[in-house]
């Protein structure tokens, strides 16, 4: 059966000020359809510019990129932000809800955006069955400043899921949320998949990472299996932190890892 | 129901979103363009009223536009072929000239030659030195050379002259003469053998100033009629005038006395439907010899000539009212560009959930398009009722401002003036917005 995503070879070169940097050297990626997936790596690994190559807001410059086969590599615009609308679902670390908007309004923003149009009636009862998804339906008209940040994040999240994507895509979809929201946050998106949803998560949480179904890191530019999450929970404080991150461990936590 | 696209719903859904989320700026938007397109406006109720009051002038003297029109040379023969063709035609009535005097028998008239009443000279002509109107007999009036003795002129008595113009039909369809009191003619009964008249407003001033016997003096009359006015128009003709129906008239004046040697002879005038009638009196015309290169038929094109008169004093006060449109459109630019700036993560959003460039950009356009509408219906309504205004104060001083309407070309140039305004204010914004990163939301 053909893969929901495949990413061969891809490479990225960012053009700065200063000399161009190598982002993505060679990435491969594979993700089946309901298969949740987890890439942490440290800031600056490319894990943003990998979500965005997948989302396609940008263009690789170099590699494939299948979606169910299909090579959507070089897309036209016009065809890669129906693309986006269709089958992807964005959440992002900041909640990005326009503050003008009610909750619903905001959900129905991913369903007036040109791509097909939907009757009133039918937009609005969408927007309450996604709002309902992520349990925050009597919220519906409730403008952002009066919801708390995970409540906001969980109409983000019903922002993405109410075109029913094939694929979720998080960039750190927790990183402005306390633990407890956090997880919260991170059940909902799971929740997702058991709908036949993929889901790509980016994080620098390790707890949130061990809640999917594989975890990679980016680290040179590649995908790799992160470390056995058995051995790094083994590991305390920093040094579980670092394994994660894929970081460099000393000789002592290489030991104690080992042990 | 005109069912409209997707993209161009989506379009008007968001940028009504936009304009209901920043009320101060849009009305900020609103005030600098304000101006410009009620300048606009202005200019062009102004230049359309004008156009309407001179049309409407031109239309009583000259006829209606698309109106075919000929005249025919005076004599006897053609009187009667024109009058025979053109009998018992709804599309069309020929119009023979003569002078009457309406008054006692036997005097000269107040204003000899069909003067009007209160030209300087107390209504008279004024004639070269050596020239005078004498007056025969039986009252007719003209210019001759005085040399040695002059005629007997009979004494100026109760008596008014003024041209009598003798109808086939209805002439009110070429020329929309205004009621002013009483009837017009009725063409669809028998002619009577006391002709009816109907007089317009100067002839009505000289019957109300001078108390006349009702005798009318035609002149190849067999005997002089009593005629019956039974109406008023206004006529737009500054000279006493009469209207009558020819074959009224004609029960009295035998159609050999060649009447009608007065003016321009016989005018004919077709509806531009006409076309058989013209052909069938371009034929009886030249069977009864008349040559053919003497029957020529113009079109009346009374707006032609007045957009030509008007168009220029339109184009200059358009040009002005273009240039303060222009500063609105600056306006307009400007608090786009401020808006695209603070909405960066909000078109970068709307790009990552699947909206397009180009309809990002239409969203930002549609955004100062319904600015631009929304003020053309603010200037427009307020020149409406500014119109209304003037037309209840200032009604009663003339005519021309009681009728006064709120033109829909100025209504169509606001909303012309309101939408390129909008356009032109909203393009480079929306330029920006649409090439704005989609990445953006990544980084933030």
């Amino acid at each position: 059966m053909t893969a929901l995503l495949e990413l061969h070879g891809i490479t990225k070169t960012l053009k700065g000020q200063k000399a161009p940097r190598t982002i993505l050297d060679g990435t491969d990626l594979t993700v089946d359809r309901g298969e949740s997936v987890a890439i942490l790596g440290r800031s600056g690994s490319g894990k943003s510019t990998l979500l965005s190559l997948i989302g396609l807001f940008d263009r690789p410059d170099g590699g494939q990129y299948l979606l169910d086969g299909r090579d959507i590599t070089r897309l036209p615009e016009r065809k890669a932000a129906a693309l986006r609308s269709a089958e992807f679902g964005f959440v992002f670390q900041r909640f990005f809800l326009l503050k003008h908007l009610t909750a619903a309004q905001n959900v129905a923003m991913a369903l007036v955006n040109g791509q097909g149009w939907l009757p009133r009636r039918k937009r609005r009862a969408r927007t309450l069955e996604a709002l309902d998804r992520v349990g925050i339906a009597h919220l519906a008209k409730h403008r952002p400043a009066r919801l708390s940040g995970g409540e906001q994040q969980r109409v983000a999240i019903a922002r993405a899921l109410v075109r029913e994507p094939r694929l979720l895509l998080a960039d750190e979809p927790t990183g402005a949320l306390d633990t407890e929201t956090g997880n919260l946050v991170i059940e909902v998106m799971r929740s997702a998949t058991e709908r036949g949803c993929g889901l790509i998560l980016v994080t620098h949480d390790w707890d949130h990472a061990n809640k999917m179904q594989r975890v990679l890191r980016l680290s040179d530019g590649a995908l790799h299996p992160a470390t056995d999450t058995r051995s790094v929970a083994s590991v305390s404080g920093p040094a579980r932190h670092r394994a994660a991150m894929g970081m460099d461990r000393t000789d002592a936590e290489r030991s104690e890892v080992a042990r | 129901m005109i069912r409209l696209s997707g993209r161009f719903r989506s379009a008007l859904i968001i940028g009504g979103q936009g304009i209901r989320a920043r009320k101060t700026r849009t009305l900020l938007s609103m005030v600098s363009l304000f101006l410009g397109v009620l300048a606009v406006v202005v200019v062009q109720v102004g230049a359309e009223t004008t156009k309407s009051a001179r049309l409407a002038d031109l239309e009583l003297h000259a006829g209606k536009d698309g109106t075919r029109q000929t005249y025919l040379p005076g004599n006897a023969d053609t009187i009667q072929i024109g009058q025979d063709t053109l009998k018992g035609r709804t599309d069309a009535v020929a119009i023979s000239f003569t002078q009457a005097i309406i008054g006692e028998p036997g005097v000269s008239p107040v204003n000899p030659g069909g003067a009007p009443f209160d030209q300087p000279g107390g209504g008279q002509y004024a004639y070269p030195d050596g020239v005078e109107i004498f007056c025969d007999a039986r009252g007719y009036c003209q210019p001759m050379q005085v040399a040695g003795d002059a005629p007997d002129v009979p004494v100026p008595g109760q008596a008014i002259e003024l041209s009598l113009n003798a109808l086939t039909g209805d002439i009110r369809q070429f020329r929309p003469f205004r009621s002013v009191s009483g009837q017009w003619l009725d063409f669809s009964s028998d002619p009577s053998l006391s002709p009816r008249i109907v007089v317009n407003l100067e002839a009505a001033k000289g019957f109300m100033r001078h108390q006349v016997p009702a005798e009318m003096r035609v002149e190849g009359t067999t005997a002089n009629p009593t005629p019956r006015i039974i109406g008023v128009i206004d006529d737009g003709n500054m000279h006493p005038t009469a209207y009558t129906r020819a074959d009224e008239l004609q029960n009295w004046v035998p159609r050999s006395s060649n009447a009608g040697n007065y003016g321009p002879g016989l005018q004919v005038m077709l509806a531009p439907t006409a076309g058989d009638l013209e052909q069938l009196l371009r034929i009886r015309l030249t069977a009864s010899g008349m040559p053919a290169e003497q029957i020529h038929f113009e079109t009346i094109q009374a707006r032609k000539e007045i957009a030509k008169e008007l168009a220029l004093i339109r184009w200059i006060f358009l040009g002005m009212a273009g240039l303060v449109l222009l500063i609105g459109v600056a306006g307009i630019l400007n608090v786009g560009l401020a808006t695209v700036g603070e909405r960066v993560e909000e078109f970068a959003l709307r790009r990552a959930v699947g909206t397009s460039r180009s309809l990002l950009a239409g969203i930002v356009l549609a955004e100062t398009l319904l600015t631009g509408l929304l003020t053309a219906a603010a200037a427009i309504g307020l020149s409406a009722l500014g119109l209304t205004a003037i037309s209840a104060l200032f009604g009663d001083r003339d005519q021309f401002l009681q009728d006064l309407a709120f033109p829909w070309q100025a209504g169509v140039a606001g909303v012309i003036a309101g939408l390129a305004a909008g356009l032109l204010g909203g393009l480079i914004p929306a330029i920006r917005a649409a090439r704005i990163p989609i990445a953006t939301v990544m980084r933030a």
